[in-house]
């Protein structure tokens, strides 16, 4: 299935295609995947975070189906 | 020109939680108090202290009161009948639900990134349907032109540069800390107005 993912701040460098800007890619994962197995594949750092699923908020024990878009926002200190 | 009076009503009759009153909680509430929101939650657990001053909106006098009480007390010298609730708590994901109740709208306002991060995990589980501001990257001496306001999600709204990090010991300055308050507010303001952002 493939899920448009987009990553935003420090962890754009995370894409598989190594280019910057947080824009979503096509990316392509088995049927069934977890939010948590897609952080895992990208090897994103264990820091704080914050996942939409087309544009709604999503837990990291989610399914994800063909054709979503996925999230992942890094807030960092400060205030 | 004056505001229209349907503008002036949303305003009024809105109320909006504010978690943590510091560099952004404190600034946030003045910019809203002056708009005319009528109710405001001020939601914090600490005392002013004097490394607060260089951005916060206190004053040397409130040095050791509590920021909820100190920050209420201004307000009221701006806008004597806005209705403030102080809440004198630490937010966390247990709690927060009822400690925003009634909110139309949620400012974040929190200096830690693991609680931001909780912050905007557990409003938009709980709490979906409510509006909440949030804020990632205001340290530091960036141009103040790098931070922004955007919406990333359905009901959240994203303030900052998104990457100016305290954590890498960058300083944190009133003016962008206040740039990034202000941009908070506005957005409230839009929101309360029915405007959406971009």
């Amino acid at each position: 299935m493939i899920v448009d993912v987009a990553l935003f701040a420090s962890l754009a460098s995370f894409q598989p295609d190594g280019l910057p800007g947080r824009h979503s890619r096509p990316l392509e994962f088995p049927e069934g995947f977890l939010i948590s197995q897609v952080i895992a594949a990208l090897a994103l750092p264990d820091e704080p975070r914050v996942i939409f699923v087309n544009g709604r908020h999503a837990e990291e024990s989610a399914v994800l189906r063909d054709g979503d878009r996925l999230a992942i926002f890094p807030p960092v200190g400060g205030g | 020109m004056a505001m229209t009076a349907d503008a002036r009503s949303a305003l009024r009759g809105a109320t909006v939680a504010i978690i943590g009153c510091g560099g952004l909680g404190s600034n946030v509430a003045s910019m809203l108090v002056r708009a005319g929101v009528g109710t405001l939650r001020l939601i914090d657990f600490d005392r002013v202290e004097e490394d607060n001053l260089n951005r916060q909106l206190f004053f040397r006098d409130d040095l050791g009161r509590l920021k909820t009480e100190a920050l209420a007390d201004t307000l009221r010298r701006i806008t004597p009948e806005v209705a403030l609730i102080e809440v004198v708590a630490r937010v966390d994901a247990e709690n927060i639900r009822g400690l925003v109740t009634g909110a139309d709208v949620i400012v974040e306002a929190v200096d830690g990134a693991f609680d931001k991060a909780m912050i905007v995990n557990a409003c938009a589980t709980a709490l979906p349907d409510v509006p909440l501001v949030t804020v990632s990257g205001l340290a530091g001496s960036g141009s103040a032109n790098e931070i922004v306001s955007e919406r990333i999600a359905e009901n959240v709204y994203l303030v900052g540069d998104l990457s100016s990090d305290v954590r890498d010991g960058l300083p944190l300055f009133a003016s962008r800390v206040m740039v990034a308050a202000a941009h908070e507010a506005h957005v409230v303001i839009r929101v309360l107005l029915g405007l959406l952002e971009p």
